[in-house]
């Protein structure tokens, strides 16, 4: 069940409801998703934005059919096309989000501890130490094939090996190849059809119901997509009303969604009410985040906010990719892929970083250091410069997005207050 | 060698013959294990320390700084990155390794050394031809089987030192005296000052080493023949992929039967998993191989290495518990 979109109180409901007689047996019957279906349609549930609505139906449905069985159920990390595997009838279920809904839900130490006495170090991401604890535990659903792209970190195809032995399932990895090369485009098509003819085996998709699925899941993505550049329009605006720290949870439905009526609704409704909806009506200081939050606090959020300070752009919730050719599915989904700013060398990430911090015109930027995140802190010192360069102060905050054990509030804020202060 | 001509690498799935037939003279970067603190301003500190140790080292150098990475893991991407900011003026490559051992893994990387020669002819000028890389391949095949020879009889940091000297590096091994209880050691990267030391302090003798600066560079033959340079680079790939894995492979079964294999011919009693810190590809593999050798019955101690190994001391106990144990 996925954090984004969930308004508290129905957190709230659901936590004394449900989270402390969780157990595998109860996220596997049907009379929990009735309930918690039940519960998101109720008044308890307020999402700031519709969209979050949609989204968040979007999910459960997902996350119960994948545990309920209704579907072939693929494990996918975070750059894996969720079109390609909505096309071919499967059900994409990213772990990471997973992780992330569990920490927001105060539930990740149980199972990243777990994690670690099963013999997994402390030094790695703590996504998937709790993915892992979860899945061990019995509180994932099991998959019927794990896919993983080697980017953007190590941590998910080696993970995910782990959990394919688990459950006695495949695991495919994808290579995606070093941007650039010629063959690159063509090497990483041919890998996606082959999986997704994997997918389409267990769906039970002939050849043309299979590109019919992925050629209709890439026109909903395109429609996604058309809306979402949108909706970036709109965030240019000094008083737009969406603040990244809620933008933040629409990665699930950047990752997860996309190829879904739920992802092209999603953006739509999104689109619609920020066009509607008027400014926030002060000026405030402009920052950009990068890399991901804490799930389980609004801490830092609090100190932007009591500094006014917002944030206008995330690192991983914006479009990098154009639109694609439904007719030709995989090279299109290649060409997503494969030019993703997470691929290759660092000059690519700096290079879209540095692109959304001028078109948001941001006054600074934070780097939030997730421990055991090598891809992204190993590149941090690096982007800071770049981001300095252009005279972008930029503040890297050490911290873990899933464990709030290893979150230090006061040294946090000393550092953070700091910071603020010197951007005014 | 003149300093020109030295270039730098870092992983085992690096294309020797191809750098050599290129005219350039690779060399290993084993880093300063003392120094790694040095590189915290550039790179994470909970980032691999033998990535930070060859930065430290390498920025406290006199240039050129020549350099071959593979992206065989976050860690040396991103070491990768800095260098590449630092040393502007110098050859730091970057190529491609696939994680699967199958057939789209084979053209990946055929097509990468494809790439990387054509790179290397806009270099250096020189026209790199099946018959150069053949040769070159053949006294690599010549190296690796006399690093074999050689390393007979050798046990622990003297078997680590010969290897790393046929790496590139230049000291002259000394042959160890000690006696112990037989044990493979398993892991990525080790210095020969550390951990490995205190392994024979507390009796135990390493009689094979898997680790990437250790017997595993010499443990698969990559070379192949062929007047054809599109043929032989398709077959070396293919053998470069079929080489005695390390954990950032996809095929973990085959590593492992490799290990116990190799437990068994050299009737080790153990086996040592030590590895380098925040290396994930290590991280994530521990508990698939304790399952598995305790499948196989071979008793398992695992130890931990920051590179610099100031607390080997306090392994000690450990390890000679675990070696009363087998
Ligand atoms: S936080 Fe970093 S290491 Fe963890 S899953 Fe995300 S990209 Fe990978
Ligand atoms: S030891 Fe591990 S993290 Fe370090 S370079 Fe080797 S594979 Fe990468």
């Amino acid at each position: 069940m996925p954090e984004h979109g969930a308004h508290r109180e129905l957190k709230e409901e659901v936590k004394d409801r449900f989270l402390d007689k969780l157990s595998p047996s109860m996220v596997r019957s049907k009379l929990f998703w009735a309930s918690v279906e039940r519960l998101s349609r109720s008044r308890l549930n307020r999402p700031q934005w519709k969209a979050d609505r949609v989204s968040l139906a979007h999910f459960l449905r997902n996350t119960r059919d994948a545990y309920l069985k209704r579907a072939p159920v693929v494990w996918t990390n975070l750059l894996v096309p969720s079109e390609l595997v909505i096309g071919l009838g499967c059900i994409p279920f990213y772990p990471e989000m997973a992780a992330a809904a569990v920490a927001a839900a105060g539930l990740a130490p149980r199972f990243i501890d777990r994690a670690i006495e099963i013999g997994f170090s402390s030094d790695g991401c703590s996504y998937h130490r709790c993915l892992l604890g979860c899945a061990i535990e019995g509180f994932l659903p099991e998959p019927d094939l794990l896919i993983s792209l080697n980017y953007p970190c190590d941590s998910a195809p080696l993970s995910f090996g782990y959990a394919a032995g688990l459950f006695n399932a495949e695991q495919v990895i994808i290579d995606i190849p070093m941007p650039g090369r010629p063959s690159s485009r063509a090497l990483l098509a041919a890998q996606l059809e082959e999986v997704a003819m994997k997918m389409a085996g267990l769906s039970g998709l002939k050849e043309e119901e299979m590109m019919r699925g992925l050629a209709e899941s890439i026109e909903l993505s395109n429609q996604a997509l058309g809306y979402l550049c949108k909706v970036e329009e709109l965030r240019k605006r000094d008083d737009c009303m969406l603040d990244g720290k809620d933008a933040m949870g629409n990665i699930s439905v950047l990752s997860g969604c996309l190829g879904s009526q739920a992802g092209a609704e999603f953006y739509r409704l999104l689109l619609h009410e920020l066009e509607e909806r008027g400014s926030v009506g002060e000026d405030s200081k402009r920052l950009m985040w990068m890399h991901l939050k804490p799930w389980y606090s609004q801490a830092i959020f609090d100190v932007l906010d009591r500094h006014g300070v917002r944030v206008v752009c995330e690192e991983y919730t914006h479009s990098c990719w154009e639109a694609m050719d439904a007719g030709d599915p995989f090279n299109s989904l290649a060409a997503k892929v494969g030019n993703h700013f997470l691929v290759g060398p660092l000059e690519r990430r700096a290079s879209h970083l540095v692109r959304l911090a001028d078109n948001y015109r941001v006054d600074g930027a934070i780097h939030y250091n997730h421990w055991g995140c090598r891809q992204s802190c190993g590149g941090a010192v690096h982007i800071k410069r770049e981001l300095r360069r252009r005279g972008i102060p930029t503040l890297l905050l050490d911290g873990d997005c899933v464990d709030h054990r290893e979150y230090q509030e006061g040294q946090i804020s000393t550092r953070l207050e700091a910071f603020l202060e010197s951007l005014n | 060698m003149t300093p020109e001509n030295k270039i730098s690498w870092f992983c085992t799935y690096t294309p020797l013959e191809i750098l050599d037939a290129a005219g350039w003279h690779p060399v290993r970067h084993f880093g300063d294990p003392d120094l790694l603190e040095s590189a915290d301003e550039m790179l994470h500190p909970a980032i691999c320390p033998y990535a930070r140790a060859c930065l430290s080292q390498e920025l406290r150098q006199e240039g050129p700084h020549h350099a071959f990475f593979v992206n065989s893991c976050d860690a040396m991407r991103r070491l990768y990155d800095v260098w590449k900011e630092e040393f502007q003026q110098d050859f730091v490559y970057l190529m491609d390794l696939p994680r699967n051992e199958g057939v789209w893994g084979r053209k990946l990387l055929a097509e990468e050394f494809r790439h990387l020669i054509g790179v290397l002819e806009d270099h250096s000028g020189v026209k790199i031809t099946a018959q150069l890389i053949q040769a070159a391949g053949m006294a690599r095949e010549e190296a690796r089987l006399a690093y074999l020879e050689s390393a007979k009889g050798l046990k622990g940091r003297a078997r680590l030192e010969a290897a790393m000297r046929f790496q590139g590096g230049t000291e002259q091994p000394e042959p160890s005296s000690r006696k112990g209880r037989p044990v493979v050691l398993t892991g990525n990267l080790l210095n020969p000052t550390g951990i490995i030391t205190s392994l024979e302090q507390a009796g135990a003798m390493v009689v094979w080493m898997d680790l990437c600066n250790g017997d595993r560079s010499f443990a698969s033959s990559t070379y192949v023949e062929g007047d054809d340079l599109a043929r032989l680079l398709d077959a070396m790939a293919a053998r470069y992929l079929e080489k005695h894995p390390c954990a950032r492979m996809q095929d973990k079964g085959r590593h492992y039967q490799l290990l116990v294999d190799r437990v068994r011919s050299e009737g080790a009693q153990g086996v040592i998993y030590a590895s380098l810190k925040f290396c994930d590809s290590y991280l994530y593999d521990f508990p698939l191989l304790e399952e598995r050798l305790k499948q196989e019955g071979i008793p398992l101690l695992r130890l931990e290495s920051d590179y610099g190994d100031g607390h080997v001391g306090q392994l000690l106990t450990r390890v000679e518990a675990f070696i009363e144990m087998i």
